[in-house]
């Protein structure tokens, strides 16, 4: 079949890189949107989703990962004792400060203390050095992209967290989160130490190795894993009943309840879906106005068309034909350049842009449905066309 | 697929058979309404069109020659009168059934053409075809056979932009031709062509609507063509008229 539609379209190349370019905008701008809040869901449940524990068990006042009361570690012993749980593990997170020297300026960071030996959390991409030299006293462990915001040059570089001298041993790499502050890694004594030293009085001697926590320190959260072919949900009952005041959360609930304590308080969705929104309509006016342009430069051949006997279908197919090799032609060089700029970003910039595949197949159905939509306008101008029109010149 | 080149044989008869009447247009008015103003373009026109026969409808500007021979397409639907074409009544057509109706029946040859600027020759016959279900290579065998026919067979893969005016009318011929239509309307298809052209290209219009068995009817300015014609109508004020006023301007 000749294709009027193509020709037509290609015909008038300025005219269609406009379109072009209005609808790469709009793929674009949808993109980067659904990316940055995927990228922003993913940053809130990050450290969860990375745990290897089937619970996570809280204390009953948590609302999210970062905003709880602490447990003390003795219930790290009972836990492991509740029938089905094949290990414990406990997990510190806590915000502290950090700065380069004492007459540096703080910053803010997240210590997670974790145990180097364990299972259950870990690290999970490591550059430089090794777990096991966090099991040295006063060490910690910082991600790449955070080298600059904290002032460090590399491994073996030193810095203060709330008054105690600590030294980089290792350097993680894309282990950070756009919703908290840097996460600084450390072993359960030394993250206990760097908190414990802050209500000691001044001139208390620091010891050589810190010391082991006792049952009454404080820890956040105690990881779980079941044996194998437990029922979570029992497991967790058990757990709560007897853990005095905490809860238990399966790593799902976790990871949603995080993601929409995040969501909710920021509102991203909302301003990410109106940046979204806004992409969808700038397509479609830039479509609707260029497809309408087209028709009624070319009107004189639709009412050709039309005298010729052909059907008003056969006239919107021409039409939708035109729109869909905009919508096609768009949507590879926009979505080519969200790519590029996504791992762009991921490697300079500590931004998570996260497009899935799912993304890219329902961008590429918004730009089908954006392009035809705005082809509504078109295939009323030809509607209304009189055939008779032909017949004058 | 029947080669439409090749003339149906027609059954031999000793009897002049009454020939057969394509069209028969009886009472046609025809009202423009432009804002609160009202113009008569037609003012009451029976028209009889004989099959096989090129009919010429003639007059000055403004007369009503346009405003008919759409009428007669199935293009504009009249405020009164009625139009037979081929057996069939289509002023009270839905405009679904006329497009159907035309695209069967009727070929349309235009003063400007009217050719698919982005396409070329042939692919504008082959869509001329398209329409009518025919595609692929079937279509461009066809189209290639009637460019062939109208003597542009070596200019099949040029655009429009790249052929002179009396090739571009002879593209059009094809095109309409393409469809195998029983009637051919024609609007000052030589207008835009010089003398000389424009009479080549109604010889070869007559030629091939005379081996096709296909009727004409053609508006035109030009009285050097009335030789060609088998029926010359003129055309005045909306009417007909048996002696037209202003025939001597265009006598040879
Ligand atoms: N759509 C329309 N609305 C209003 N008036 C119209 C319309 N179409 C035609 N007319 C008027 O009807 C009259 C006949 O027009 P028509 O085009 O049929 O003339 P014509 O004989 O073809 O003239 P020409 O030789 O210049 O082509 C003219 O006065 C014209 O202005
Ligand atoms: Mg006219």
């Amino acid at each position: 079949m000749v294709s009027i539609a193509r020709k037509n379209l290609f015909e008038d190349l300025p005219r269609f890189m406009v379109a072009q370019a209005g609808i790469m905008f709009a793929v674009g701008l949808v993109t980067i949107q659904t990316g940055l809040l995927d990228g922003f869901t993913k940053s809130a449940s990050l450290l969860v989703d990375n745990s290897k524990a089937d619970i996570w068990v809280a204390s009953k006042d948590m609302r999210y990962l970062e905003l709880t009361i602490p447990l003390p570690y003795e219930r790290l012993a009972q836990a492991q004792r509740v029938e089905g749980v094949d290990r414990a593990e406990a997990l510190i997170t806590r915000g502290s400060l950090w700065r380069k020297n004492s007459s540096a300026q703080i910053d803010p960071i997240r210590l997670i203390g974790f145990d180097p030996d364990g299972q259950l959390f870990t690290p999970w991409r490591i550059n430089q050095g090794n777990l096991s030299d966090l099991k040295q006293p006063y060490t910690v462990m910082i991600d790449r992209s955070n080298l600059k915001a904290l002032d460090i040059s590399g491994i073996g570089d030193t810095a203060e967290i709330s008054s105690v001298k600590v030294t980089v041993k290792g350097i993680t790499q894309g282990i950070h989160s756009i919703v908290s502050s840097p996460f600084v890694f450390s072993s359960l004594p030394n993250a206990n130490y760097y908190f414990v030293s802050q209500a000691m009085p001044t001139g208390t001697t620091q010891p050589t190795t810190p010391p082991a926590l006792t049952a009454k320190d404080q820890i956040t959260y105690i990881l779980v894993r079941a044996e194998p072919g437990q029922n979570l949900t029992d497991l967790k009952s058990r757990l709560e009943a007897a853990l005095p005041d905490t809860r238990a959360f399966t790593l799902e609930e976790m990871a949603q309840l995080n993601q929409t304590y995040w969501r909710r308080s920021t509102g991203v969705g909302f301003i990410l879906g109106m940046g979204a929104a806004v992409g969808v309509v700038v397509g479609m006016v830039v479509v609707g106005q260029i497809l309408y342009s087209s028709v009624s430069d070319h009107l004189q051949e639709f009412g050709t068309l039309k005298a010729m006997g052909s059907s008003n279908w056969y006239i919107y197919r021409v039409i939708i034909e035109q729109a869909l090799w905009m919508a096609v032609l768009g949507y590879l060089p926009g979505m080519g350049l969200c790519l590029g700029l996504s791992a762009w970003t991921m490697q300079t910039r500590a931004i998570a842009i996260l497009i899935t595949p799912s993304t890219a197949i329902a961008v590429f159905g918004m730009t089908i449905v954006m392009c035809t939509g705005a082809a509504a306008f078109a295939i009323r101008k030809v509607t209304h066309l009189d055939p008779a029109m032909v017949f004058k010149s | 697929m029947v080669n439409p080149l090749v003339t149906q044989p027609q059954p031999l008869t000793t009897i002049e058979p009454t020939p057969e009447k394509v069209i028969v247009a009886e009472g046609l008015e025809m009202i423009f309404h432009s804002g609160n103003q009202e113009f008569k373009a037609l003012k009451g026109i029976d028209l009889q069109v004989f099959s096989g026969d090129i009919e010429l409808l003639m007059g000055p500007s403004g007369s009503g020659k346009t405003t008919l021979l759409s009428i007669l397409g199935g293009i504009l639907t009249p405020t009164a009168g009625e139009v037979h074409l081929l057996g069939q009544e289509i002023t009270r057509l839905s405009q679904n059934k006329l497009a159907r109706f035309r695209l069967e029946n009727i070929g349309f040859i235009f003063q400007g053409f009217n050719l698919f600027p982005a396409l070329t020759a042939s692919e504008n016959i082959q869509t001329a075809l398209n329409l009518k279900g025919i595609r692929g290579q079937a279509a461009r065998q066809h189209a290639l056979k009637l460019l062939d026919q109208v003597e542009l067979a070596d200019r099949a893969d040029n655009l429009p932009r790249d052929l002179s005016g009396g090739q571009k009318q002879r593209v059009a011929i094809a095109r309409a031709l393409a469809g195998q239509p029983k009637l051919i309307l024609a609007d000052e298809p030589t207008a835009a062509l010089d003398s000389h052209r424009g009479r080549a290209i109604i010889e070869l219009l007559r030629k091939l609507s005379k081996e096709e068995g296909c009727t004409v009817v053609m508006v035109t300015h030009d009285a050097r063509i009335i030789d060609i014609a088998d029926q010359v109508v003129h055309v005045e004020d909306g009417m007909i008229t048996d002696n037209p006023s202003n025939f001597s301007r265009f006598a040879a």
